[in-house]
């Protein structure tokens, strides 16, 4: 076959790409050029060649989640090191170390064959990343999900987001016992609703809604019990109402969503400041390094997507829009010839979770649904975010290959 | 299996129908909405466009400076001369507080930004520290400093205006405040009761009380019943309820003319109810009530009640009480219509937009639009003439000179009458005609309104010879 050929095209227009907006950071920055640039530039060109090289010649499953994945780095990376240089650089580096775990994640997939054996450990594991959290905590933004381990801030619930996955897959898909005991399900949505209220409280509003669709979408799939699927969706009904009314940060969000013009000056700054990047953009932008994205707050994190489509127009932000659902496709794609079941689960909690944090994030900044602070995967700057989604990738690029049936190892 | 996959394809279907959503809803933003948010004065792009940009200067119908730009220590200074005298016309440009008056509508010609052409942009990359264009108005300044003298110390408003162009010779509102210290007094002037930032000539809404019986006049002779004698006994009954006569004397027998030289108010109440809700709203709406007027500054919408309303209240509609309510500028467009043989002229303020170069960019052209007939607006001059000459409106006479106008006492919640003048000069080509509201005066509008009406008249006939 000609595998390598195929492959080798969408790489090259990945590169491409890669050399045209650096050579627009190039002439943006070209009175101040200084050494970071040459690094970022060589670096990430050098970092993306040879890791997919690298993917190419181990991994006989779905090279092209990686390479959607690099395109999405790439222009988040572009991004970032304009906004602020110093970032970019750190980003590398977490792109360095990201591309590490995600050969480590696919290898620990690829050779451990006990990972569909551990709900309790999963179950044991989420609750302690969550009284972590709730002891470590300090609150940025509003919320309390961030925790300093000496010197690097992690947000557990990331994590936990992929713990989340294994643990829903081992109970659906995994070993039986757990799911013989009477009223097992209706335990598990006691769990996963102990989790969405523990993150209601921490303020991450966001990651609850992830926990909440990637349980809601696997519980449709495979509950045994289609009753529970109503009571799922009412509970959450009531529960969202009640948080309207319980909560003040969540009635914030949702006048911010309604109208947040009126509030311009304070709880509807973002928000505005996000439409106003997105408006100057136009559908060609207004050129790498001509706009302000430095105006939006957190312009490299949670509203990366506004600050992208100010300076590359909103083509390139309907292009990130449709790179995602690539993902999710070929995320899904995978889970529909995986044979063995836990992973086949595995596959569609991931990309359940790149599918739903980038649509919950992007309509956010679109003013679609509400704002709830998330990054976007691969996209946005930060540590934890491009560690854990570079981990739930290799899990995913793990899933891709085939299996024996009910057995569970490599092939 | 089966329903596994089935299921699997849904939630993959929902996923990417999620992510179609987005798309279409960033396109539809971009075309149909994006514009509007990016106009939004608190957006801070505008003012990064105007960093490199001095602002085009204002100056009056002759010529006369009255705000300019320039550059002090590399930094663009907005220079306003008159204090206090444009507050309302001119308006401010600030980085906290955003923009209001013409520095706000013509901002875009202001900085230059207006066609957002490759060009232009290519120009802007090349030549960043532009210069805007420069706005010349009708305004006559000395004019201003006059009105704006006859005007200090009361709260209400004062606008002159060619009444055949619509050229606004004037426009004062008070209080005012100092452009120059705004940044610093913000709080103070915006939290002022008095509402200073407020233009009430173009935004205020005000019961028109008996300048509005020129309305209610055209319906009359619209009718053909002009010379149909009423007898007026000082007071009149309407469904149970009585309006009475400023001089409840009675007035006696009357006929329009006579009717309104001396504002008879049961004259006036039951002729309304006599032609009818429909017939007077009809009459209103022509004359821009419950229509948006365009104008170079943000202006606010006459009312006339929609629905049908009760006898009384038609009564007290006839003589501008009730639920009627209407900005200075809108009654100075009735007036202007009248003088002007029935054509209304659309009002406006910028002349030209005049580039940096020295060339016209855009011009004013004069329209109007025909709101009665010739006989109509000639039998209502006749009548306002009558009204100066012998009527209630005798202070607003100048010697000489043939003024003719409508004078109006409104009552209103506050408990203190709002004192109305609107006129015209010279009757047989009137080349000036004006709108003098002063709210809450407690006083009739023969007595305080016209004597400034007719100092604004002087004056304007005196030093506009253009």
């Amino acid at each position: 076959m000609n595998e390598g050929l195929i492959n080798k095209a969408p790489r090259k227009l990945l590169f491409l790409f890669e050399i045209l907006s650096l050579s627009l950071i190039f002439l943006y920055s070209w009175e101040g050029i200084q050494t970071e640039t040459y690094v970022i530039a060589v670096g990430l060109v050098l970092l993306i060649y040879f890791s997919n090289y690298l993917l190419g010649r181990i991994s006989k499953g779905d090279n092209y989640i990686f390479l959607i994945v690099c395109m999405l780095v790439s222009i988040g990376i572009i991004m970032i090191y304009r906004i602020s240089p110093d970032l970019g650089l750190k980003q590398l580096m977490w792109l360095t170390f990201g591309i590490a775990m995600f050969f480590a994640a696919y290898f620990a997939v690829r050779y451990i064959s006990f990972w569909g054996r551990l709900t309790p450990i999963y179950l044991l594991a989420s609750y302690a990343l969550f009284a972590l959290t709730l002891i470590m905590g300090s609150r940025t933004h509003g919320a309390i999900n961030w925790i300093t381990i000496s010197g690097v801030s992690v947000q557990p619930a990331e994590i936990t987001k992929i713990v989340l996955v294994f643990l829903l897959a081992a109970f659906y898909g995994g070993d039986e016992k757990y799911r013989k005991i009477k009223n097992a399900e209706v335990y598990l949505m006691i769990v996963v609703y102990s989790f969405i209220g523990l993150l209601f409280l921490q303020r991450d509003l966001g990651t609850a809604l992830i926990f909440f669709g990637v349980f809601t979408g696997l519980q449709y799939i495979y509950s045994q019990d289609r009753r529970l699927i109503w009571a799922n969706l009412g509970l959450a009904t009531v529960g969202g109402i009640a948080g309207y009314l319980i909560f003040d940060h969540v009635r914030v969000r949702v006048t911010t969503w309604l109208n947040p013009w009126p509030h311009i000056n304070d709880k509807g700054y973002q928000i505005t400041q996000s439409l106003f990047a997105i408006s100057e953009g136009g559908f060609f932008g207004t050129g790498l390094g001509r706009g302000n994205p430095s105006f939006i707050p957190l312009s490299y994190n949670d509203f990366i997507f506004s600050a992208i489509s100010e300076e590359m127009g909103i083509f390139t932000g309907i292009g990130i829009i449709m790179l995602f659902m690539l993902l999710v496709y070929r995320g899904f794609k995978i889970a529909l010839s995986q044979e063995n079941q836990f992973f086949r689960m595995v596959a569609l909690g991931i990309s359940m979770i790149f599918g739903i944090q980038s649509f919950i994030i992007i309509g956010g900044v679109l003013k679609v649904i509400p704002l709830t602070g998330l990054t976007l995967p691969f996209v946005s700057y930060g540590g934890t975010s491009v560690v854990t989604s570079f981990i739930a990738l290799g899990i995913l690029q793990g899933a891709s290959e085939k299996r024996g049936r009910g057995g569970i190892g490599n092939e | 299996m089966n329903s596994e996959r089935k299921r699997i394809i849904t939630i993959l279907v929902a996923l990417c129908l999620g992510f179609v959503l987005l798309i279409g809803y960033l396109s539809y933003f971009q075309m149909f909405r994006a514009q509007a948010v990016r106009d939004n004065s608190y957006n801070k792009r505008l003012w990064i466009n105007e960093d490199n940009i001095l602002r085009g200067s204002i100056a009056d119908r002759d010529g006369q400076v009255l705000v300019y730009s320039e550059t002090r220590d590399g930094e663009a200074h907005r220079i306003y001369r008159y204090d206090n005298l444009y507050s309302h016309v001119i308006g401010y440009s600030l980085k906290d507080y955003g923009k209001s008056g013409l520095e706000r509508k013509y901002n875009s010609y202001l900085v230059n930004a207006n066609e957002n052409t490759a060009i232009n942009e290519l120009i802007n990359l090349i030549n960043p520290s532009g210069v805007g264009n420069n706005l010349n108005l009708t305004i006559d300044h000395d004019l201003q400093k006059k009105t704006r003298e006859l005007m200090s110390g009361k709260k209400g408003s004062a606008i002159a205006i060619n009444p055949k162009t619509g050229e606004i010779l004037s426009m004062v509102s008070v209080p005012d405040f100092n452009i120059g210290n705004l940044s610093e007094n913000w709080n103070t002037v915006s939290e002022n009761p008095d509402s200073p930032l407020l233009n009430r000539g173009t935004q205020g809404l005000y019961t028109p009380g008996s300048v509005f019986k020129i309305l209610t006049a055209v319906g009359v002779i619209q009718n053909g019943l002009p010379e149909a004698i009423y007898e007026c006994s000082g007071s009149t009954v309407i469904d149970g309820y009585t309006i009475r006569d400023f001089d409840e004397s009675g007035h006696g027998p009357l006929n329009l003319e006579q009717a309104f030289a001396v504002s008879c108010n049961t004259y006036f109440a039951d002729q309304a109810v006599a032609m009818g809700h429909d017939k007077l709203r009809e009459i209103a709406e022509n004359l821009s009530f419950n229509q948006k007027i365009t104008f170079d500054l943000e202006t606010s919408t006459s009312t006339f009640p929609k629905d049908s309303i009760g006898l009384t209240d038609l009564g007290a509609s006839g003589i501008g009480q009730g639920r009627i309510l209407v900005t200075p500028l809108n009654m100075l467009m009735i007036v202007s219509a009248v003088a002007n043989d029935g054509y209304m002229p659309m009002p406006y303020i910028v002349e030209s937009v005049v580039s940096p170069g020295g060339m016209r960019i855009d011009s004013h052209r004069s329209e109007s639009r025909k709101v009665m007939e010739n006989g109509e607006a000639q039998a209502l001059k006749n009548m306002m003439r009558e009204v100066v000459r012998s009527g209630t409106g005798t202070n607003a006479g100048i010697s000489g000179v043939q003024v003719a106008g409508k004078t109006g006492t409104a009552e209103n919640s506050s408990g203190k009458n709002h004192a109305w003048f609107v006129g015209f000069a010279p009757l047989d080509d009137p080349k000036v005609a004006v709108v003098v509201l002063l709210e809450e005066e407690g006083s009739s509008g023969g007595r305080s309104a016209a004597p400034i009406a007719r100092e604004i008249i002087s004056f304007a006939l005196n030093s506009i010879t253009n």
